[in-house]
């Protein structure tokens, strides 16, 4: 434990500190200093040593004065006072005749990090632009950057910033890089770097001077040029042709990002890059460090929303491998659905049904809805790989195959007929409330064809005391309301006695007045509860969310090759084009019956029914549902819609 | 740009943190002592990655609008922090090259390495990361910078030197190297990646390589590279060589994809195909390279599972060798999975040693060397205790390890040529060592 006895360890490293007999022997007055630094990294506060170290500071030892630096730059906010002393320490050393002693001191000097002190910094750092040693102007010019946003506020001297611009031809390329990043910073107010043709020209014929981080600085910042003819376009993009290939990912990933930005008013030269960066992006995706692998595939995915075809003759690139981890599976999953045609639907899909076994839960899970939505198009060999896989019994297999099967039929509405077939004696493989609830809603929709239903109803209702899950509940009451509908001799019994349960001893409000609500419908006859819970099938007019175009580039090209494709969305991918804004990926799972009955419900039980990931998008979703209601969800929605109304009678 | 960059251990103790911005972990809460505000960062990565029940998600995390990208090195986890929406590929990319530097220091990255190199680590960190900007990051530029190692002070010389270093076009080679016995070593080292199904269908296959070079020349010496590249050949053919290609069957390689050490001009590479260089002092990768076509797949297997009954397996494996039976492979490995239900396992082999490991699941079959062109086949019966567990054997691959004493991709060094046109040695002075080694990567059958 560092935290034990700490007090006495600092009392004793600050005797040794200020011990002269320490001080005079170089080598022990060093190992001093690094056991106060040991003591640091592992958690000690040693701040009270700071008088001590601003002493160790003034030595000719560089290991010494690199080891107090980093010292210094953790505690030098607790004593601004204090600090003012090594200041004149440092301004020595950026005098040393030495250049790695002047960049080290004017590095730590911008470190410190104190307000107070930048009145004495700026000096030494305009004469560190000016330093005939690389390693100094590097440090320098990010100095400025420091500064600035030490106080962002503070006026900027435009006799600097020309400086900067002006060493923006300076002989080294990491001072180059470092000055277009600090002038990035700078001006950030005004929009960054001013990017004219001269300063575009020169950063183009250096970029390949620099390393792999410049290159990435530098296309990143070009992206905000606009050539002012088509000539010089064409001319770019031919001197950036060969880092479009380039091997290393990110510059590859960038002088894409830099294409697509270049060319949004040109599509057939966009696509003529994608297709040339197909080679390198697939090499990426077989690298042998999984966390680049993973960017590559969100990339792609990315990519084939404009583009479904691209990968279509290298789906075996996609394959998962065993060892590889879950979300690397999951996310080579998802592509391979887009990838799907009618040449390699037999292969993939054997392969995927591979996957469903696999020892991850969630990763099984995947695969089985992953066979789903390939599903929608080649539905019978599908659903033949879905029974088959109720056929060996594990709860979670069976629960994600009941709620896959559910949106299928959702959307293909004509599969019926095989799922009602298979749906019979499921229910005892089902444990989780999810998987439940697909059922009840499958037994609601097809009750009439389901021999069993009313059996398995009863089963329900006996346990609903026991039930926990609030979705089960509700999904309970509508089914039996249902199945009343078409098979009211079997189930008038049992509705009778979930309803009683329901009103009389429900402790929650949602349960509770949704019974309530039915009850009252039955009483206003039979006609009306009929027009009510079964009304139009929303079905046909799904057709527009599920026949999606491919979208145009400039949907995404903005957040290519940063952060935003490697978030999770959701729980599936689907792009949603127009109607909702882009980067907010929703599936028409999202609304379907449980999710779009939490949104119509009171606010309380979104945040129990609906998954958590979903809340970030719930104000879209409501925007959504609001502009959709009429056309989508009439059937499941009208119900809702009157529980709302039951809450709030005025 | 990153902000900040933390190595923990496996517990999620911090071994090191280095704070390059002030937006990291000063928004929450009332920071109380300079490490309070960063403590936050440090924490929520802490509770919510490392500490999580569940597996990991994504190798990046959002936490209160904080990125964490995190890459594993054994047991230590490596987390880059930003607050901006960066590039994700650099990003990881640099924590690449913060291990590769790392490890050239102290080796492997272990938490006991970490732990005595700390200073090290920290000035790395000050020398690689200026203001969460990559500044320098090729090991031997930094040797100059870094004083870990060379605890005197500088002399006079040296002092000399750094400046031409930091000035000079040529960063990864210092002036004055003089050695009495000029050699090279060049490895050809290769990693063989298949993924086979059942019926002997290659469902995937890849070969990964490094071009691996140990140089202690003298002077500053122009080195030029040949290789049985395709294009190359190819354009050569025209010339007339041709038919020695043709003499032998495949002599040329089609390369996917490639990676230089920047020692080498990529300008002369992309017009000319020639790879030429001034190479830095000691050990260095030259190049990697990626071959998808025409691969040797130095072994097949064939795997023959039965199951009798409910109680009984019956495995059969053989392992065929695929190469010229004058050269011999070495540390053979196969390992069979067996179910998680095994108790008793009785097993027969023709060669080599073979065991049921319980506590990996897995019969592990040694060979130590084995002879191209040769098949040796193992059988195995597993004995299950009955479950009421209805959980079907997933039935994993079968893996497979060895080491090979030529490339699987079929490359083939062609000529190695050094030029010092300044001091008077020539390149048949030069003592050349080529070795060709091809490891197993994934090497995978499905059973």
């Amino acid at each position: 434990m560092p935290y034990l006895g700490s007090e006495d360890a600092v009392r004793e490293l600050r005797r040794a500190l200020s011990n002269p007999n320490v001080q005079s022997d170089q080598l022990r007055y060093r190992n001093t200093v690094l056991k106060a630094i040991r003591a640091m990294s592992q958690g000690v506060d040693v701040s009270d040593l700071f008088s001590e170290m601003v002493k160790a500071c003034a030595t000719v030892d560089i290991v010494q004065k690199k080891l107090v630096y980093v010292f210094l730059c953790s505690y030098a906010t607790l004593n601004p006072e204090l600090s003012l002393l090594v200041i004149n320490t440092l301004r020595k050393d950026c005098q040393d005749p030495n250049p790695m002693v002047r960049s080290l001191a004017l590095r730590n000097m911008t470190n410190l990090r104190l307000p107070s002190l930048v009145e004495y910094v700026e000096q030494p750092l305009a004469a560190g632009l000016r330093d005939r040693a690389a390693c100094v102007r590097r440090v320098a010019v990010l100095g400025w950057a420091k500064l600035h946003n030490l106080q962002p506020d503070a006026e900027i001297d435009a006799a600097v910033v020309n400086e900067l611009y002006g060493l923006l031809r300076d002989p080294d390329p990491v001072v180059m890089v470092n000055c277009l990043r600090a002038l990035e910073e700078i001006l950030k107010k005004e929009g960054g770097v001013a990017i004219n043709k001269p300063i575009t020209h020169h950063l183009l014929n250096r970029l390949k001077e620099s390393d792999v981080w410049g290159q990435c600085e530098v296309l990143r910042i070009l992206q905000r040029y606009h050539p002012q003819s088509e000539d010089e376009l064409f001319d770019i993009l031919s001197l950036l042709d060969a880092s479009l290939v380039s091997p290393h990912p990110p510059v590859m990933a960038a002088t894409l990002g830099l294409f697509l930005g270049l060319c949004s008013g040109l599509p057939a030269v966009s696509l003529a890059a994608l297709e040339r960066v197909r080679g390198p992006l697939l090499a990426a995706c077989g690298s042998t460090s999984r966390e680049t692998r993973f960017t590559a595939l969100c990339h792609i995915q990315l990519l084939l929303r404009s583009l479904p075809g691209l990968m279509g003759a290298h789906y075996k690139r996609f394959f998962c491998g065993y060892a590889e981890p879950a979300y690397i599976k999951q996310r080579k999953m998802q592509v391979l659905v887009e990838l799907v045609n009618d040449e390699n639907v037999a292969m993939l899909l054997d392969e995927l049904k591979g996957y469903c076994t696999d020892v991850n839960p969630e990763t099984a899970q995947a695969a089985i809805s992953a066979i789903g939505r390939i599903g929608r198009s080649y539905s019978d060999r599908c659903l033949e790989i879905l029974t088959g896989l109720l056929g060996l019994k594990q709860e979670h297999i069976t629960s994600a195959v009941v709620q896959t099967m559910c949106d299928l039929v959702w959307v293909c509405p004509q599969c019926s007929d095989t799922v009602c077939s298979a749906l019979e004696g499921c229910e005892e493989m089902l444990q989780d409330s999810q998987g439940r609830q697909a059922l009840l809603w499958l037994l609601a929709a097809y009750g009439e064809r389901v021999s069993s239903a009313p059996y398995t109803l009863e089963g329900f209702i006996d346990r609903v005391r026991s039930e926990a899950s609030l979705g089960v509940k509700m999904e309970l009451l509508t089914t039996t309301m249902r199945l009343f509908l078409c098979r009211p001799s079997e189930t008038q019994d049992m509705l009778g006695r979930l309803l009683h349960y329901c009103i009389e001893e429900e402790m929650d409000m949602c349960v509770r007045d949704q019974a309530l609500l039915y009850y009252r419908l039955l009483h206003c006859g039979i006609e009306e509860t009929h027009k009510v819970l079964h009304g139009q099938r929303s079905d046909p007019s799904l057709g527009v969310l599920i026949g999606r175009p491919a979208e145009p580039i400039n949907q995404w090209a903005y957040s290519f090759n940063t952060l935003e494709p490697l978030r999770q969305a959701g729980f599936h991918q689907v792009g949603w084009g127009a109607s909702v804004h882009s980067h907010f990926q929703i599936s028409p799972e999202m609304f379907n019956r449980v999710q779009v009955r939490a949104l119509a419900g009171p606010l309380k039980d979104i945040h129990r029914v609906v998954p958590k990931p979903l809340l970030c998008y719930l104000g879209c979703v409501l925007r959504f549902v609001q502009s959709a209601l009429e056309h989508v969800f009439i059937q499941d929605v009208s119900v809702h819609c009157c529980i709302h109304l039951s809450l709030n009678p005025d | 740009m990153i902000g900040g960059l933390f190595i923990y251990n496996h517990k999620g103790e911090v071994l090191i943190s280095r704070v390059y911005r002030n937006d990291i972990g000063r928004g929450g809460g009332a920071s109380a002592g300079p490490m309070g505000g960063r403590r936050n960062a440090v924490d929520a990565f802490r509770v919510n990655v490392i500490h999580a029940r569940q597996q990991i998600r994504s190798p990046v995390t959002n936490i209160a609008r904080t990125s964490f990208f995190h890459v594993k090195r054994s047991n230590i986890w490596l987390a880059a922090v930003t607050k901006q929406n960066v590039n994700a590929t650099m990003v990881f990319e640099f924590l690449y090259k913060m291990c590769d530097v790392m490890s050239a220091y102290f080796g492997k990255i272990s938490e006991e390495n970490v732990k005595n190199n700390f200073v090290l680590i920290y000035e790395l960190l000050d020398e690689i990361l200026d203001f969460g900007y990559p500044q320098n990051s090729e090991t031997g530029a930094l040797k100059t910078f870094i004083t870990q190692q060379g605890i005197k002070s500088q002399t006079k010389e040296e002092q000399t030197q750094i400046t031409s270093q930091v000035t000079g076009q040529i960063g990864w080679r210092r002036e004055g190297i003089k050695y009495r016995r000029n050699e090279l070593f060049l490895d050809v080292l290769e990693s063989v990646n298949l993924l086979m199904s059942p019926q002997g269908q290659v469902l995937s296959a890849h070969v990964s390589g490094r071009v691996v070079m140990k140089s202690y020349l003298s002077g500053m010496p122009e080195c030029k590279f040949g290789m049985n590249d395709k294009i190359v050949i190819d354009k050569q053919g025209k010339g007339g060589i041709s038919e020695e290609g043709a003499k032998s069957g495949k002599q040329s390689i089609a390369i996917d994809d490639c990676t230089f050490h920047q020692c080498v001009r990529l300008s002369k590479f992309d017009s000319e195909r020639s790879i030429s260089f001034i190479p830095p002092d000691g050990d260095y990768e030259l190049m990697r390279y990626r071959t998808t076509k025409d691969i040797i797949l130095p072994f097949r297997v064939i795997p023959l599972v039965r199951e009798v009954g409910r109680t009984k397996l019956e495995v059969k494996v053989v392992i065929k060798s695929n190469f010229k039976s004058s050269l011999l492979a070495q540390k053979i490995e196969v390992r069979i999975p067996t179910p998680l239900n095994t108790s008793g396992v009785q097993v027969i082999c023709m060669k080599g040693k073979a065991k049921y490991k319980a506590s990996e699941n897995a019969i592990v079959w040694k060979v130590k060397r084995m002879a191209g062109m040769k098949e040796s086949q193992i059988s195995a019966e597993i004995e299950l205790l009955p479950t009421n567990d209805k959980k079907k054997w997933a039935r994993p691959p079968i893996s497979m390890n060895f080491e090979v004493p030529f490339a699987p991709s079929g490359l083939k060094v062609r000529y190695l040529k050094v030029f010092e046109p300044k001091l008077n040695y020539s390149d048949q002075d030069v003592i050349k060592w080529v070795r060709y080694i091809g490891r197993s990567g994934i090497y995978e059958t499905r059973c």
